[in-house]
């Protein structure tokens, strides 16, 4: 950024509302921040859609702090565990953040992100996207997510400008930031934010086909109706689904408007990355993207990474042109617009509530989401499903609050009474 | 209609506060497409996103305003 303040000092860096700040105006506002936050600690802060956001997040780095940027609804009580967790501890040397994600057992995991890594995402996303120094990159998600957060390092690389909204929520303001007056853009979107387009702006987006450089996708998967409607509104633009995860960087991208539009095909791997499939059929990665281990929990770290290889969950194959076909995961995870949300720790919040004697929370079909979670309870007095979401909602994060609800007699155990989701699979 | 609305609205998205005085900003962008696809498949009214502007999704009154105009309009 320092050099980009240099080399670009009138150009633009960031836009966000009515705030508009050239690359000498973002590094000193930078420098300014900085003066006010800790150096060489751990510091855990909510990640706003702002310019504020921004500054933190780079004074921090200036000052050799690591950033933890936390969900931005997410509750007080959580938010302060995470505190306690991370604040008297330490890092390995390098580390730049800690991005919160959920486990299988729906214990927070923090992954450990190095310097290194960011650069290596970046180098990867400008070579592999081509992003440009005239581009001009429209984030309208969360910035503790790596979707978002990993496109601040492309757009600082190449001293493009990055446009920053408060979402999908009111699509106006991503077609109003369309039409800023900047040469081409680009913007991630998760699939069902593509989805909320395709159905409701459609036509509209159709408008700004010939400056809509490259969306990329990814996080969940996108159908192939999608896929092919995209192509369809946008046929001269770059349309990417990428592999990625916070534990394994940004491994590999697809531009799916290449008149075969693959469905589950995520592309080759990007130059600093590499992946090797396992005998039992799972994705494995390898490179500079990777995380640096999970915060305090060697034991964990030791099972996902080894020898400089990160095992995922997910299951793939490399198919004759060496391009990366996911075909699903391998434990109870749920993606639910994008989030992983382990059943496990919807079911313990929902069976605290005294109403509740038992439960299951399962993926149910959604025609925005692709998919959205299902809470299938046995109540002992009468309960409605507001106080229900109510209840969940003041205890997790928004994401992870089931969007259906339904009331059963009983919960289907197997043999030694573990809740049997195959059952609900079928 | 309000009532019938209110009753829509709350069964799809039963952790929405349809009484809020600030229902735009209590919602993320999955429950506004929620109401939007809901209150178009139940009046078969046109509904893009544009129309879901804070303005609009005030509180429900203003919904309700909503879908009067659309179906004037019809």
């Amino acid at each position: 950024m320092k050099r980009d303040a240099e080399l670009y000092p009138q150009k633009t860096a960031v836009v966000c509302g009515s705030n508009i700040v050239s690359y000498s105006e973002l590094w000193q506002k930078v420098l300014e921040k900085a003066a006010e936050l800790p150096k060489n600690e751990i510091v855990v802060f909510r990640a706003s859609q702002s310019l504020d956001f921004l500054l933190t997040y780079f004074a921090l780095h200036v000052n050799g702090s690591v950033a933890v940027p936390m969900e931005k609804d997410v509750p007080e009580e959580s938010f302060q565990e995470v505190k306690d967790l991370v604040t008297k501890s330490k890092t390995p040397l390098g580390s730049a953040d800690i991005l919160f994600t959920t486990g299988t057992t729906g214990k927070k995991k923090g992954v450990i992100i190095s310097h290194e890594t960011i650069i290596a995402d970046g180098e990867n996303l400008v070579e592999g996207q081509g992003f440009t120094h005239n581009l001009a990159f429209v984030i309208t998600g969360p910035f503790n997510h790596i979707g978002s957060l990993s496109k601040i390092y492309p757009v600082i690389i190449k001293g493009a400008t990055l446009i920053i909204t408060e979402g999908m929520k009111n699509v106006n303001d991503f077609f109003s930031a369309l039409d800023l007056g900047f040469e081409k853009f680009a913007t991630f979107l998760v699939p069902s934010a593509i989805r909320i387009l395709l159905q409701f702006s459609g036509e509209k987006l159709k408008n700004y086909a010939s400056k809509i450089d490259f969306i990329e996708t990814g996080a969940a998967a996108i159908s192939l109706s999608d896929m092919k409607k995209l192509c369809e509104v946008l046929p001269q633009s770059r349309l990417y689904n990428t592999y990625a995860s916070t534990e394994t960087g940004i491994i590999s991208t697809y531009n799916f408007n290449d008149g075969r539009c693959l469905e589950g095909c995520l592309g080759r791997p990007m130059s600093r990355s590499k992946i090797v499939i396992t005998d039992e059929g799972l994705i494995s990665c390898q490179g500079k993207t990777l995380m640096s281990g999970y915060f305090g929990d060697e034991e964990l770290t030791a099972k996902v990474l080894k020898d400089n290889t990160v095992y995922t969950s997910d299951f793939g194959r490399l198919d004759l042109e060496g391009m990366l076909r996911l075909s699903g995961r391998i434990d109870d995870v749920i993606n639910t617009g994008g989030f992983k949300v382990a059943p496990t720790e919807v079911e313990s919040v929902a069976l605290s509530m005294p109403e509740i004697s038992d439960c299951i929370c399962v993926a149910a079909p959604h025609p925005i989401l692709g998919t959205a979670l299902k809470l299938i309870y046995v109540s002992v007095v009468a309960v409605s499903k507001k106080e229900i979401a109510l209840y969940i909602k003041a205890r997790l994060e928004s994401f992870k609050v089931p969007f259906y609800y339904e009331e059963a007699e009983k919960i289907q155990r197997t043999f030694n009474g573990k809740l049997d989701r195959k059952f609900y699979r079928k | 209609m309000k009532e019938k609305i209110l009753n829509l609205l709350e069964d799809a998205l039963p952790m929405v506060d349809f009484s809020s005085e600030f229902l735009f900003s209590a919602m993320d962008s999955l429950s506004v497409t929620t109401v939007l696809a809901i209150l178009s498949d139940e009046f078969k009214i046109t509904l893009d996103a544009e129309d879901a502007t804070p303005k609009n999704f005030m509180n429900l009154d203003s919904i309700v305003a909503l879908v009067e105009n659309k179906l004037k309009e019809k």
